[in-house]
């Protein structure tokens, strides 16, 4: 899709002074770019996260729509936003994921002792349901979603009410109180 | 929420915003509260009796020059890195009154042992870190409130960059009241802690600055 700069320009300026329908018509112009964009620098996620990375940006734009001067070009300013928008959902992503990876189970172990004790519990299903029903139940309730029934972080939100980020907090701290009390039990 | 609800209900929401000014006005508006800070602070903690005679010093004078001038530049590319879509050039400008501030430093420190004919004494100045806190803590606020009007680009620099800011400008009111010249000590104790306070905002930028806090407004409101 084509973008006229100057019309985008002028319906920012119109939106910064309080005009609903110039800043729908924005959104709405603006929406295919985003989808665009995303789509094609994340093909990878699926399609919900994709969506959600669209609204992240639209929400950014939204939040940051002071800081556009109507006397630049629209188009800079807009890609700028969404591409440090991507990139830094990219470095967010990464780093939750090796937080949920830590103490994930392994398919395969060397033979050394020394390199299975500390998973040894997660062979024994009994201590792990007793470690885990020792949690609190904020760390419990993530883990139960997110490990056992191996819900994503948007399913796992909607069924508890959670938020995203007090899930994967919640998740992580459970994951290495887990890891304590498993340690624990194989120690004594 | 599917996206284009949440179009109607962004588009429903918005209200008037007011612009926000250019870098170069925000970094003018900045300077005054800030030089206004550091006069107020020269003036409590009383102006070196020297005073006359130091300003006559091209060294102390072209030292104080590059100060302030690092402090205007690191001020305006702070205030740049907040804008989305600006050049990213501007955001390294004042990367270069900073290495000529150094070199002037490091070309006193030269001087001193030329003069003395050894190396100079390296004492310790308890007084130079807490005194740039001290006359930089004002001018350090209203940079994070500044700063947090724009958008959280690139927090950790822009946040660096305004800590470098605000300790050049307590560095350069330090100057005034302090009377420790000697090169090596102003090298060490007031540019090292001019860069320490520097790295210390530059790591703590993604905390006083991110997307999530920005968006999470939204959705709470």
């Amino acid at each position: 899709m084509q973008c006229d700069d100057t019309l985008l320009r002028d319906r920012m300026a119109a939106a910064q002074a309080g005009d609903k329908e110039a800043y729908a018509l924005l959104l709405a112009d603006l929406l295919p770019v985003v989808r665009g964009m995303v789509y094609r620098k994340r093909s990878f996620l699926d399609v919900a996260d994709r969506e959600d990375l669209v609204q992240d940006i639209l929400l950014s734009l939204h939040a940051v729509r002071r800081t556009y001067s109507p006397d630049r070009p629209f188009l800079p300013w807009f890609y700028a936003i969404a591409s440090n928008r991507l990139a830094d959902k990219g470095r967010q992503d990464a780093r939750y994921k090796r937080i949920l990876d830590i103490g994930s189970d392994f398919h395969e172990t060397f033979p050394a002792i020394a390199t299975n004790t500390p998973f040894e519990g997660y062979g024994d299903q009994q201590e792990l349901a007793d470690a885990i029903s020792q949690l609190p139940p904020g760390q419990r309730q993530a883990i139960e979603l997110l490990k056992l029934k191996e819900m994503t972080l948007k399913e796992a939100s909607s069924a508890s009410g959670l938020t995203i980020a007090s899930l994967k907090i919640s998740v992580h701290r459970g994951m290495k109180t887990l890891k304590r009390l498993l340690r624990q039990g194989s120690d004594q | 929420m599917n996206t284009e609800d949440l179009i109607k209900q962004l588009s429903n929401d918005a209200a008037d915003v007011t612009v926000l000014r250019p870098p170069l006005v925000r970094a003018s508006v900045w300077v005054l509260l800030s030089v206004t800070s550091v006069v107020i602070a020269v003036w409590v903690f009383g102006l070196r009796p020297d005073i006359k005679i130091k300003l006559s010093e091209w060294r102390f004078v072209s030292e104080q020059f590059l100060t302030i001038l690092t402090a205007v530049m690191a001020a305006f590319g702070a205030f740049c890195a907040v804008v989305p879509g600006r050049h990213k050039a501007l955001i390294y400008l004042p990367f270069v009154p900073l290495v000529l501030w150094v070199s002037v430093l490091g070309y006193g420190c030269f001087l001193d042992s030329a003069a003395t004919g050894e190396q100079s004494a390296f004492l310790i100045d308890w007084m130079c870190f807490p005194a740039i806190v001290m006359v930089g803590a004002l001018p350090a606020m209203a940079m994070v409130f500044m700063l947090r009007r724009g958008a959280p680009m690139y927090p950790r620099l822009a946040v660096a960059l305004g800590g470098l800011a605000a300790a050049a400008a307590g560095n350069f009111g330090l100057r005034f009241f302090h009377m420790v010249d000697a090169g090596l000590l102003v090298l060490i104790w007031q540019f090292g802690s001019v860069v320490l306070l520097s790295i210390i905002a530059g790591c703590c930028g993604h905390r006083i600055h991110n997307w999530t806090s920005v968006t999470d407004e939204l959705k709470t409101a």
